[in-house]
């Protein structure tokens, strides 16, 4: 090997090309550059002419150098140059690599593993075998045995080493080391992790677990260099977090002390998904830092990942299972009978309140206090047995959150377990006002548990049950009312609270449930409560679910990895079989995590003699690649020099334009070319649909009935227009196979033997039409047909069509219907014929506020409608006079006053009542 | 019995039929640019159409007088009927391999103008009657369409056939006072191409030269090293410095040149130069302007 300073040669011998440059630079300049060759039909013309110049065209100096230089470029990259900036291993016994691949690891994991294939390639030059060692027991016994390795073995080997999610295990090692026996003195290296490796009882306080044995025993081999990462970047570890009332404590510790140093917590749900991120600040001198991640509720439950920012190990990443997370909250609702019903019962208002952040349980005392409970809500529960309220009483001193809601049952008679006396009887508001306007709340005290909350206007206290006066009731009070009087109480008791709600848990006393507000107390009053965790301590072993590996990344758990055993408690500390992560089930797993285990310190006492270094970049560089690549660039130079000599760029380059723009024309094309079409035309119809009030008709392919339902409708919106306050515009064609339906308040839909069946996504279109409010009029159009008790054949047609349609059921248009009093007074609904019968829906007030979905008559209403260009009738009615024309009219304006306005009418059906009533 | 044509014969038929007609097209239309702007043959002579009526004079015979026509008035006049008498021309266009170069994929082969620009002339040429033929093929002259699809199949076959390479054609037995029309760029030994035109001249054979020249040609635009190579199998020639020939070149081409228009001259043709970067329609004009005036003068 041929060494200039930092710059060496493997392949020195080549280097002696070097000398034939000169030969190159002589051949250059003899050899002209290729002439141009030319094809010329008037050759004749040139022979014998004089030519003013016979000596060949020489080549520029500068391409001549560029030549040279690329020739001297391919004979270097030949010699294979290294450059490095000093060398490491002395003599040339073996290298003795130990390798921290502990937790530290996955932080710096690149640069130990460059630094190690450096050491070994060096090695490799040199022909020393090498020993590798790692310190992190691995559970994989065999793996970490100490033998000689030929160096492309010990690469394999470190490319085969990955940082594992636990502590390292100096001891194991040192041993291995000690029984090493080696004939010529060695070169010891440790890629460290600059940390101790304190036993149980604090820094090497047992013998032969720190770190310091293991330096002796490797010094001892012949010479020792300690590499460390530099002291600012030392892994930061979170050890600890704490459920507070006001979010999350993390508690990050650092190994050094020195400055400040600023970093970010990144608090991510199951799925990967950004919760949040909080930056803190090391203070200087100070080893731990304590940050407050305060979030909602509902964002602080799905906290599945605590990590800091842009750390790659697994003491960085802290994982939360299930007992930082949502609360049991048990409820106990007086009311059993109405627990289900919707808007009325209290437990329904309780559910829907608590149940985005806290784990809602019903039942009874009994039974809620079997399993672990935080809160319990007891809603309107008048007198509580004895055993209950000393079950309860046992609870709260343990640190259960008590809550009571007031109501009939409570305000009749109380038992003793409440934060202060009540007025019995008489006393509670009821039929009787005792104030003239139901009460607002008033602001809430800088000391109650609920103060910064904002009591809203809106909400109104129409009855309460009141506490007896006594010296404590005003420190008892919470929250009250406007004229002082108390709303909510609470007491503390012993580790536990007890509060009382003075009003209902449902909407019957107060609108209180339905503001946010009542969300916002019951949420602190959960906050209250002590945190209790599902239980902590494992019943049954929890089989592995997924653990984090060196990189602190959620993997899948290593076949290696154990069930955790039963009857572990919190303090697991990980290790080859159990790995950091998670284990049980998906649903109630339990976090294992490496952070609170660790007590990372510094190693810097190191022993006199040991040379110590920080990672840092590469040591060696192979140069061979650059050097060709550069040799490879001034080639394509001088080629396309060479072309531009010869004068063949002006083609090459109006060919590739010419490609080139026919690519960005075809690229444009594409682009360009996938025109929505339909999409416009759809919004257009949409626009039109909508910018006024239209009435719509079904398109039946016949031409003739198409023109009369379009000259139907539009006869009936001049009559509207003039009439009436409805000013609908010109009716729109639907076809029902591709139109939006939804635009229209009403459809006619007449009846043709061409009816063609529907398609499913017509049917799927007009069931949601009719189910969201539509109305369609089916003209049947056969009155004149049906004989006494005969079906005509729109009858069939319809039978035919409105199979697989939501058709509720009908009945013949009973007396007094809102459609006879819509807008007219109506007994008879005539079209162009006279009697056909009219169905509407079972009026059911409920759905559609009583609007019929679906009408169906017989009498040819658009025929009677329909009027021309200029203003006259299509078509005769029958049997015919200006009166059936007039009462057709009539129909169809309360058909859409009907459609429009829906059942307000119907309370004319009691006008008469009423009216009597008033002249009384 | 006719041998059935070879496989590759007559896909060489298939693919001139194919080419025929966008090349006659392209003639045609060059032709009817030029016969818009000449009438031809419009003028007095022997013939059958009536042409025109004029006073009698001294000297008109009296068989002439038109009876009928000098009733109507005091006058006699005479009948004169339009000039009919068909000749007969022969076309030469060079289609040696010298003519198959263009300078530049842009500009068209100077075989391709040359036999674009004889079919526009016999195109021209068969729509006044007059009879045409090919000057180094045997076919007799003959007039018409169907003469004209002839004698266009019979160029395209030679384009499509490896180039012949000879230096000026074989002269045919040309009758007196026929016409030929020659479209070439000459390029030639000068000697040997004088002496070709001067047996022609001298059997009394009115000609008309047309120079095809590609631009190149024309001016020498080649700089640089540079390697030459003829198309006649005449050698390579390997340049230093191709603009050093310029000067010499164009003294050469404009002698060549000279000799040729001082030789027309004096014979009585004509000679014109056509470059391909060019429209061929002035080219045709002018050549087709040469010949009838020719004709007219003689």
């Amino acid at each position: 090997m041929l060494s200039f300073g930092a710059l060496s040669f493997a392949v020195p011998w080549l280097l002696l090309a070097l000398a034939a440059l000169p030969i190159l630079w002589w051949l250059l300049r003899a050899v002209p550059p290729a002439p141009v060759r030319v094809a010329f039909p008037a050759i004749r013309l040139l022979f014998g002419l004089p030519q003013h110049e016979e000596t060949p065209h020489r080549t520029p100096w500068w391409l001549l150098v560029m030549r040279l230089l690329l020739a001297a470029l391919v004979i270097l990259a030949l010699a294979h140059p290294i450059i490095d900036p000093g060398r490491i291993l002395r003599g040339n016994g073996p290298l003795v690599m130990v390798i921290d691949n502990g937790w530290t690891g996955g932080a710096n994991w690149a640069e130990r593993q460059d630094m190690a294939s450096a050491l070994i390639d060096e090695a490799a030059r040199d022909n020393r075998t090498v020993y590798i060692a790692t310190t992190a027991q691995s559970a994989d016994r065999n793996e970490g045995t100490l033998r000689p390795l030929s160096p492309a073995e010990a690469r394999d080997r470190v490319r085969s080493i990955a940082p594992q999610p636990w502590a390292v295990d100096y001891a194991s090692v040192r041993a291995q080391i000690e029984a090493l026996e080696l004939s010529r003195p060695a070169t010891a290296i440790w890629l460290s992790s600059g940390l101790d490796a304190p036993g149980d009882e604090g820094a090497g306080a047992v013998a032969g677990v720190g770190a310091q044995p293991l330096e002796l025993a490797l010094q001892r081999l012949g010479s020792l260099r300690y590499v460390h990462p530099a002291r600012g970047d030392q892994p930061l570890v979170i050890s600890a977090t704490e459920n507070a009332a006001d979010g999350i404590r993390v508690r990050v510790g650092r190994v050094d002390a020195d400055g400040t140093r600023s970093a970010a917590l990144i608090v991510s749900d199951d799925d990967g998904r950004l919760l949040g991120r909080e930056a803190f600040t090391f203070d200087d001198g100070v080893e731990t830092a304590d940050v407050l991640l305060s979030m909602p509720s509902e964002l602080r439950n799905r906290i599945a990942r605590v990590a800091i920012e842009d750390t790659r190990h697994a003491g960085a990443v802290m994982l939360f299972d299930e007992s930082l997370r949502r609360r049991p909250v048990g409820i106990v609702s007086g009311d059993t009978a109405q627990l289900d019903q919707p808007l009325i019962g209290n437990a329904f208002y309780l559910n829907r309140a608590l149940e985005p952040f806290a784990e809602v349980r019903n039942g009874s005392v009994e039974e809620l206090l079997e399993r672990r409970l935080a809160v319990m809500i007891l809603s309107d529960i008048g007198t509580l047995t004895e055993t209950e309220i000393e079950r309860l009483e046992s609870w709260i001193a343990d640190g259960g959150v008590l809550v009571r809601f007031a109501g009939p049952n409570l305000a009749d008679g109380s038992d003793r377990l409440l934060p202060v006396d009540l007025r019995r009887g008489g006393r509670v508001f009821g039929g009787v006002m005792s104030w003239d306007q139901p009460s607002k709340l008033a602001a809430f005290d800088e000391t109650s548990p609920f103060a910064g909350l904002i009591p809203s206007d809106e909400i109104i206290v129409r009855r309460q049950v009141l506490a007896q006066p006594s010296p404590q009731l005003a420190s008892k009070t919470w929250g009250r009312l406007e004229d002082g009087t108390p709303l909510v109480t609470g007491e503390k008791r012993d580790d536990g609270w007890l509060v009382l709600f003075h009003t209902t848990a449902n909407a019957e006393w107060s609108s209180l449930a339905f503001s946010g507000l009542y969300v916002d107390m019951l949420r602190r009053l959960v906050a209250l409560s002590q945190g209790v965790a599902a239980d902590s301590i494992a019943t049954r072993p929890l089989p592995p679910l997924s653990t984090l590996d060196g990189f602190g990344r959620m993997s899948e758990p290593p076949n290696t990895s154990r069930p955790l055993p039963a009857g572990v408690g919190e303090d697991v500390t990980p290790g080859p079989q159990t790995p950091p992560g998670f284990y049980g089930l998906a649903q109630s797993r339990r976090a294992v995590n490496l952070g609170p285990s660790l007590a990372p310190q510094l190693f810097d006492a190191h022993a006199s003699g040991v040379e110590t270094a920080e990672y840092g970049p590469t040591l060696q560089r192979e140069l061979r690649v650059w050097f060709l690549v550069a040799a490879f660039g001034l080639l394509l130079a001088d080629f396309i020099i060479s072309l531009i000599f010869r004068g063949l760029t002006p083609r090459i380059s109006r060919a590739a334009a010419a490609t080139a723009i026919c690519l960005a024309l075809a690229g444009g094309l594409l682009g360009t070319g996938a025109t929505p079409g339909w999409a416009q035309s759809s919004d257009r119809f949409a626009l039109e649909a909508t910018k006024d009030t239209r009435l719509g008709y079904i398109l039946t392919g016949d031409t003739k009935i198409d023109e009369t339902s379009r000259a139907g409708l539009a006869g009936l919106g001049q009559i509207l227009s003039r009439r009436t306050s409805v000013v609908p515009g010109a009716p729109i064609g639907l076809d029902v196979e591709r139109d939006e339906l939804a635009f229209f308040p009403l459809i006619y839909w007449p009846m043709t033997e061409r009816q063609a069946p529907l398609s499913d996504g017509a049917r799927g279109r007009i069931n949601s039409f009719l189910r969201n409010g539509g109305t369609i009029l089916f003209d049947t159009r056969d009155q004149n047909l049906s004989g006494i008790g005969g079906v005509g054949p729109g009858t069939q047609t319809l039978r035919a069509t409105v199979e697989g349609l939501d058709i509720p059921a009908l009945l013949e248009i009973p007396a007094g219907h809102v459609l006879t009093k819509a807008f007219y007074l109506l007994h008879e609904f005539p079209g162009r014929w006279e009697g056909g019968r009219l169905f509407v829906q079972q009026p059911d007030e409920r759905v559609n506020d009583g609007v019929s979905s679906v009408i169906i008559g017989a009498n040819d209403f658009a025929s009677a409608w329909a009027i021309d260009a200029t203003g006259r009738p299509m078509f005769p009615v029958m049997p015919g006079s200006a009166r059936q024309r007039e009462l057709a009219f009539r129909f169809g304006v309360n058909l859409v006053m009907y459609a429009l306005t829906g059942n307000y009418k119907a309370d004319q059906v009691h006008v008469d009542e009423i009216l009597e009533r008033l002249g009384q | 019995m006719a041998p059935t044509p070879e496989p590759a014969t007559r896909r060489v038929a298939e693919e001139i039929a194919a080419a025929f007609p966008p090349l006659l097209v392209a003639a045609d239309r060059v032709a009817s640019t030029v016969a818009q702007g000449v009438h031809g043959r419009r003028r007095v002579g022997q013939g059958e159409t009536f042409w025109q009526y004029r006073q009698f004079a001294f000297g008109d015979s009296p068989r002439d007088i038109d009876w009928r026509r000098s009733a109507r008035s005091d006058r006699l006049f005479v009948r004169q009927t339009e000039w009919e008498a068909a000749q007969s021309v022969w076309l030469w266009p060079d289609l040696t391999a010298s003519m198959r170069y263009s300078s530049s994929r842009n500009l068209p082969e100077k075989q391709a103008r040359a036999a674009v620009l004889s079919l526009a002339l016999a195109s021209l040429l068969t729509r006044g009657g007059e009879r045409i033929a090919l000057l180094d093929k045997p076919d007799a002259p003959a007039t018409g369409r169907a003469a004209l699809d002839r004698v266009a199949m019979t160029v395209m076959h030679a384009m499509a056939q490896d180039p012949e390479t000879y230096e000026v054609p074989p002269i045919p037995a040309l009758p007196r006072y026929g016409t030929v029309a020659l479209i070439s760029d000459f390029l030639v030994e000068e000697e040997t191409l004088l002496a070709f035109l001067r047996d022609m001249a001298a059997r009394g054979v009115r000609g008309h030269l047309l120079q095809i020249l590609d631009p190149s040609e024309a001016h020498l635009p080649f700089r640089g090293r540079t390697r030459f190579r003829g198309l006649e199998a005449e050698g390579e020639l390997l340049v230093g410095r191709a603009e050093s020939l310029h000067a010499g070149y164009m003294e050469r081409l404009g002698s060549l040149q000279a000799s040729l228009a001082t030789f027309t001259q004096r014979a009585g043709w004509s000679y014109g130069v056509h470059t391909t970067d060019t429209a061929p329609e002035p080219a045709l004009l002018s050549l087709f302007m040469a010949m009838t005036e020719a004709r007219a003068g003689g």
